[in-house]
């Protein structure tokens, strides 16, 4: 258990926060760039001295009435936006700073299985300068997490690469990280990043958290500040299908919900084979609406749904409306105007377009 | 060539510049960590002292230091009350006044190069478990190789050319506290041209060599950095 009730009031900006979030598994802190989600992780790593509050990680207090702890006692490893490698050190050095720091350290074995999984061995001999950004990134994560961290803070640490390195680092940390064993706290601005990597979401805007919790609630809140945004969504769980029509992808989400997809990527990527475990992610404006069930439409996913919730009132015209197809659910954002012509209730049966859906 | 007291001045003035420089980078490596990293308002008066040097002329210095050094004054005083021997007129009156004179040669050159390592560096070693002696051994000093190289060499080479001072303060005692700048005005004085162009020249080639070693691996350390 992480929880965080921490004030920072810098000159020209001011920070508040109280949350808790599990202490396993990845929790993203979202938000807009500019929002406080830097400088709420370098005040939970201990890298801003005038942090004011309290911090616990896991039982362990770094923060509190009985003082600060200091940055090189708490056992945080972070990864930067801007991997920071040591220059004058090569990777192997880099690889093995923390590491040589620590009164007690870990077994070789768990090392070597470290670099293999992020794919390390080839670069160890090198110094930076020469690496990729992805190649610097991956070795500043390995550093960190050899350093046995009770925590790992990662700070937007996909945006500096381009489109290719960005997509292969993803899927290797959508892997990575859910077998390691601490809690994540992961700082992006993406939805695409946070509906892939993300459990447990912490919403921030202008240095306040507006919402926290599991990724479904925080999600799913129909009255919350992320359905409110134009960047509401929801992600939906499914495997590819084995059946395949020309030029779709076709998603099993169980419960005979399929969706289907315009193939805009190539079926050699290894994440696209037949059964393996996909996530969706659907924007709320692009679920629309209707009564009876349409015929010969474009929009390749229509499924019977039933209301689960209104939001309480509109927002700038429009209203977000909670979905439950077969257990699963699902965002939608409609006119209010729409709301009322189509007399939309909770428990009424509908029948949801999904305009587009993209495979995560 | 070099007479025997030539010689002797060459010595002192090489002696001179070493011990001034390596005391130098030691006390000037944590004056300048606190000037690149300190956010007090003191900063720009403590900088403004220590660029002081740079603009004064030698004399100046010179003189003051030599009244400080006079038994009423507060060195000499200080040396009294310790029984130590007057710091007027001595190789150790030369290392202090030198090290004044140059401390802006070696201070700002190491702050220059402090600064420009930014706060990142040291971040990501606190967040891997080091303190901030090790901080600094361990990342700051091998990442500022080529500020200290400057540092070093520009302290050295400003000590070896200096007159000013040494003439208010140490006199023109050969063998003690004559160096090699006041060697060249004595044999000029006494219209020993050949012999003050022996070590003019000498001065003037060792200065080059000097400097183009700093300007040559400056401009290596960039390359290596670049590619």
């Amino acid at each position: 258990m992480i929880e965080a009730a921490l004030q920072l009031n810098k000159p020209d900006f001011c920070l508040t926060t109280n949350f808790s979030v599990p202490g396993r598994g990845v929790t993203a802190v979202f938000g807009p760039s500019g929002c406080g989600k830097t400088t709420l992780l370098r005040a939970i790593a201990g890298l801003e001295p005038d942090t004011k509050g309290s911090l616990t990680v896991n039982a362990q207090q770094w923060l509190g009435p009985q003082g600060c702890k200091a940055v090189e006692e708490r056992r945080v490893g972070v990864v930067f936006q801007n991997p920071s490698l040591f220059p004058h050190l090569t990777v192997e050095e880099n690889l093995l700073y923390g590491r040589n720091r620590l009164r007690k350290a870990r077994e070789s074995v768990e090392i070597k299985h470290l670099i293999d999984s992020l794919e390390l061995e080839k670069l160890l001999p090198r110094y930076p300068e020469g690496l990729s950004g992805g190649e610097k990134q991956r070795v500043a994560l390995g550093r960190a997490l050899l350093a046995e961290p009770k925590l790992l803070l990662m700070d937007e640490p996909l945006s500096a690469l381009d489109q290719s390195s960005r997509e292969k680092l993803m899927s290797l940390l959508e892997k990575f990280l859910q077998q390691i064993d601490i809690p994540v706290l992961y700082v992006t601005h993406s939805s695409e990043e946070v509906a892939r990597l993300a459990d447990n979401l912490v919403l921030l805007a202008a240095g306040r958290v507006l919402d926290h919790g599991p990724i479904q609630d925080v999600l799913g809140a129909v009255d919350g500040e992320l359905s409110r945004s134009d960047t509401a969504f929801s992600v939906i769980e499914g495997q590819i299908a084995s059946a395949q029509l020309p030029d779709l992808i076709t998603v099993d989400c169980g419960q005979d919900i399929v969706l289907q997809l315009p193939d805009s990527t190539s079926m050699s990527d290894i994440r696209y084979q037949p059964g393996s475990e996909v996530r969706l992610r659907i924007r709320a404006r692009d679920v629309s609406l209707c009564l009876e069930q349409p015929q010969r439409s474009s929009i390749l996913n229509i499924l019977p749904a039933v209301i689960a919730e209104l939001a309480a009132e509109p927002y700038n015209g429009s209203r977000v409306v909670k979905l439950d197809i077969a257990g699963k659910q699902l965002l939608s954002k409609i006119s209010e105007y729409s709301v009322q012509q189509l007399d939309l209730r909770v428990g009424k049966s509908v029948f949801a377009q999904v305009k587009s859906a993209a495979l995560i | 060539m070099l007479s025997q007291p030539d010689m002797a001045a060459l010595l002192i003035t090489l002696r001179l510049a070493a011990t001034t420089t390596l005391i130098l980078l030691l006390l000037g490596t944590p004056l300048a960590w606190w000037l690149a990293t300190t956010r007090s308002r003191a900063r720009s008066a403590i900088e403004a002292v220590i660029a002081l040097p740079l603009v004064l002329p030698p004399t100046v210095l010179g003189f003051y230091l030599l009244l400080a050094f006079s038994p009423d004054g507060p060195i000499g005083a200080t040396t009294a009350a310790l029984s130590l021997p007057s710091m007027a007129f001595s190789f150790w009156g030369l290392v202090l006044g030198s090290a004044i004179y140059s401390l802006p040669f070696v201070v700002q050159p190491l702050q220059n190069s402090f600064a420009s390592l930014g706060r990142m560096p040291l971040e990501v070693a606190a967040t891997l478990g080091a303190g901030p002696l090790d901080r600094f051994i361990s990342v700051v000093l091998p990442l500022s190789k080529m500020g200290y190289l400057t540092a070093a060499v520009l302290g050295f080479a400003h000590t070896l050319g200096e007159f000013g001072v040494v003439l208010m303060i140490g006199g023109n005692i050969p063998g003690e506290t004559q160096v090699l700048s006041i060697a060249i005005y004595d044999h000029v004085e006494a219209l020993e041209y050949s012999q003050a162009h022996w070590l003019a020249a000498g001065l003037l080639l060792c200065s080059f060599l000097v400097l183009l070693m700093i300007y040559s691996a400056n401009r290596r350390f960039h390359l290596m950095k670049t590619t």
